[in-house]
């Protein structure tokens, strides 16, 4: 049984794998952080007006508003990225070579998210320096922010454990990549982009039960408005479920591809 | 007139010249036999004549063409078939010849009988309306072959047209070849198989690093070379000692691998007693001995210092027809 | 006599005049390009998809946007249809442009430039193809945006949005070729698609103009889309007429020559 130094040391060896390959390929990373900014300045040059609607939350601005559905939408595609590289990984050989070694498989997984976690925490940084040269404040100062960075932060993992189980069940990048449409639309049923309370039926009634809706409005809450508690709490129970889901989902592919090849 | 005039040649990239001042010629209803190693400049000179690519220098005619100033005559009057075997997998057989003879501006019924014609002549009437994504790469370049001839070139340019094929697929094109070539084509043919070029071509140019180094029929250039060699294998720890004994009777040849070595003689098999009984005396075991007279292999080794069946033996496409 | 437009080799005494062969040839191109909707099982639904969750996604996202003074419609299915439909054709255009680019890797392209036909007949063929294949995306959409509540556009307001779709796919088509031809790499892919769908919505798309906040006001203002989009609109949020019409027919136009004569160029560079 391997001593938790030795995984340690081997999830932070593969971690660092992961990290240099996402930051050494502009190309790739540049869809996970451009698209999102690119939607960012068209919606909230497009619906900006949406602020003067009756029942809309006070906001300084529609930017200050959507700055955290900018954060969700590059962190879910981050997820993505994170399972198309392990997907290329088990394509060419290469976890092969890691499950022949002598060390504990869930490591390969934690590895890769290491990857994943790096973007997000990235995308958050790169989001609140947009919304602070655009003119958006965070109102609740710098722990709001540091509450933002921790949320995007570990949802990136999160999610990114679903894009490894994903990539470990099907060996394929082309399914992985083909799940990107899949991210948009589970972005437009949350609250994302607009408040619940506005939306059109049936979203709106899917976005309020939808656990990114709850990451969303925690990391937008700071943002908007004083630190509150409760959004806070929902935003790491909405979280805490979502790495279950994806804990168990991986673990289970794991098993398979071991079993199976 | 001749069917392709080459003069002084050349294309750079950046620094790099692909090609450096190939002249050369042609006749009509001839077989010219393009050899050289991978990255010899082989393909840039192919896709230069066929209007693929812009010289950087120098000039060339095909068909009596100029290739820049005339490209689309010369298109008119070429067929090609490239290194890759350019094939649409999703259509099949027919469909693509048939839409060669669109491309090359034969009405539709004239176009529907020639692509029956050739399927049938290329053994692929059977397949024709079988997925091209579905056919073996011998059918492929079978099929590549016969969409390039659909609108009866006069020149037919092709670019290693047996690369990576089996033995038996590769004879199938070599007979299409020589059968084209008694009807009247004039073929220019690109090939790193010395066999290829021996067995089939009327004039050998060969070429290493964008330069020609030799040109003549393939009996010409291995009269050029002269004398056979006798080809020893042996342990390899012998090798040394071997060379030396064999020096002092005839010159010794770059050797080909790290068991063999190579002598040329003057007297041919008169001389193999002599080096049986100076290796004899020397105490050194032979595991076999070959007279072997002169190939284009030689040739190239004349010219370049190297083996061009050592490049055969390290390329990971195809595998030597056996003679 | 019409000069022929090949004297083909040894044996063809039978060309067809210019006209007629590169006639054929851009429908034999067209043939071919029909062949990956209908031999590869799910072709079809990346190019239906994205535009569909568009839809779906900004109607219900957005929908409240109408109760805003200054909408010029209580329907936001009607508003938003246009650009979802013209979305799709931006991505079937994209496409049309990743698929030269995988022709141009794996040799595909060198087959057609070594013929006689003339450069801007092979250019024609990928961006007619993608003109007539836009219309499935639009078509779903509409199907689906009529279901859930869009008013009908009366047939000389479809007869605009249609005429607008299949142009904007050769916009978009020209675009994609000529990035396609510049780089020959699929990797260049994510360009073509993510160009085409900021020049779709950079426009009036979410709102009208006056609605429009700051620097996209600008930007949409300028954009020649804009003309396209309020022209595709205009069945659907009022009635067309001929003044609302022939800006988007001019932009058209413009963009088609501009985009056109590159995507050319590069095509002409590619080879002799």
């Amino acid at each position: 049984m391997n001593s938790l130094a030795t995984n340690l040391r081997v999830v932070r060896a593969l971690g660092m794998r992961s990290i240099r390959q996402t930051f050494r390929r502009p190309q790739l990373m540049a869809p996970i952080i451009v698209f999102p900014t690119l939607l960012l300045a068209i919606q909230t040059g497009g619906a900006g007006s949406a602020i003067n609607l009756p029942g809309f939350p006070p906001v300084q601005s529609f930017l200050q508003f959507m700055l955290a559905g900018a954060m969700m939408q590059s962190l879910m595609l981050a997820g993505n990225s994170g399972g198309i590289a392990l997907a290329v990984d088990i394509e060419m050989g290469f976890t092969d070579r890691l499950f022949a070694a002598p060390i504990s498989r869930f490591t390969i997984v934690l590895g890769r998210l290491a990857g994943t976690a790096a973007l997000g925490l990235f995308a958050a940084l790169w989001f609140l320096a947009i919304g602070l040269i655009f003119g958006a404040e965070i109102e609740s100062g710098v722990p709001g922010a540091l509450i933002a960075i921790a949320l995007v932060t570990t949802c990136a993992l999160a999610v990114g454990g679903i894009g490894a189980a994903i990539a470990l069940r099907t060996g394929s990048a082309s399914v992985v990549q083909g799940l990107f449409p899949l991210v948009l639309v589970v972005l437009f049923i949350s609250t994302a982009f607009f408040p619940q309370d506005l939306m059109i039926e049936p979203a709106k009634t899917i976005a309020e039960y939808n656990p990114l809706s709850f990451v969303v409005d925690g990391i937008r809450d700071p943002m908007i408005s004083g630190i509150s508690g409760s959004e806070t709490l929902d935003a790491v129970l909405a979280i805490a479920g979502i790495a279950a889901l994806g804990l168990v989902l991986s673990a289970r592919a794991l098993r398979h591809r071991v079993r199976t090849g | 007139m001749p069917a392709i005039v080459v003069e002084g040649l050349e294309r750079a990239f950046d620094e790099v010249f692909a090609v450096q001042g190939v002249d050369l010629a042609v006749d009509e209803g001839e077989i010219y036999g393009f050899l050289g190693p991978n990255g010899a400049g082989k393909t840039t000179t192919v896709r230069m004549l066929t209007t693929l690519l812009l010289p950087t220098g120098g000039r060339a005619t095909v068909a009596g063409h100029d290739v820049v100033k005339e490209a689309r005559a010369v298109r008119t009057s070429i067929g090609v078939a490239l290194q890759e075997a350019a094939l649409d997998p999703l259509m099949t057989g027919r469909e693509l010849i048939r839409l060669q003879a669109t491309l090359q501006g034969i009405p539709t019924a004239e176009g529907k009988r020639r692509a029956d014609d050739l399927l049938e002549r290329v053994d692929l009437a059977e397949a024709a309306d079988r997925r091209v994504g579905d056919y073996s790469g011998g059918m492929q370049r079978r099929l590549d072959l016969a969409a390039a001839l659909v609108h009866e070139p006069r020149v037919l340019f092709l670019d290693e047209p047996t690369t990576g094929l089996d033995p038996v697929s590769r004879k199938t094109i070599w007979e299409e070849v020589r059968a084209l070539n008694d009807e009247g084509t004039t073929v220019f043919l690109t090939t790193q198989y010395l066999e290829e070029a021996d067995q089939l071509a009327d004039n050998v140019g060969i070429i290493d690093s964008g330069r020609i180094v030799a040109e003549g029929t393939p009996e010409s250039l291995k009269a050029e070379i002269g004398n056979p060699h006798i080809q020893l294998t042996l342990d390899e720890g012998s090798i040394a000692r071997a060379e030396e004994v064999c020096g002092g009777i005839g010159k010794l040849l770059p050797p080909k691998d790290g068991r063999t070595v190579l002598v040329e003689v003057e007297n041919g098999a008169a001389d193999i007693p002599q080096v049986v009984r100076a290796l004899d005396e020397a105490g050194i075991a032979v595991e076999s001995l070959e007279l072997v007279r002169p190939t284009l292999d030689d040739v190239f080794v004349e010219k370049t210092g190297y083996h061009l069946e050592q490049e055969e033996e390290e390329s990971p496409e195809g595998e030597p027809v056996e003679a | 006599m019409e000069a022929s437009a090949t004297t083909a080799g040894a044996g063809a005494a039978t060309a067809l005049p210019t006209w007629r062969a590169n006639a054929a040839t851009i429908g034999a191109l067209i043939s071919r390009a029909k062949n990956e909707l209908l031999r590869v099982p799910g072709a079809a639904i990346p190019g239906v998809l994205a535009p569909t969750i568009f839809f779906l996604g900004l109607n219900g996202v957005f929908g409240a946007l109408t109760h805003l003074q200054g909408f010029t419609t209580g329907n936001y299915e009607s508003f938003i249809v246009p650009v979802s439909m013209l979305q799709g054709a931006g991505f079937t255009g994209a496409a049309a442009g990743v698929n030269l680019a995988r022709d141009i890797e794996q040799g595909w392209l060198d087959r057609l430039l070594v013929s006689p036909a003339p450069r801007w007949v092979l250019l024609a063929g990928t961006v007619l193809a993608a003109s007539a294949r836009a219309l499935i995306p639009a078509t779903f959409v509409f199907g689906m945006a009529l279901a859930l509540g869009a008013g009908w556009p009366g047939i000389d307001g479809l007869l605009v949005t249609y005429s607008m779709v299949a142009a904007m796919a050769a916009v978009a088509a020209c675009w994609g070729s000529m990035l396609a031809l510049h780089f020959k790499s699929q990797s260049a892919a994510p360009l073509m698609q993510a160009g085409t769908m900021a020049l779709i919505l950079t426009t009036t798309a979410y709102a009208p103009l006056a609605l429009l906040q700051g620097w996209l006001q600008d930007i949409a203002w300028i954009n020649p889309v804009t003309q396209v989009v309020d022209a595709a609109r205009q069945g659907f949020v009022g009635g067309v007429t001929w003044a609302g019409t022939w800006p988007g027919i001019v932009a058209l136009l413009g963009m088609l020559t501009f985009l056109g004569a590159l995507a050319l160029r590069e095509m002409r560079r590619t080879a002799v």
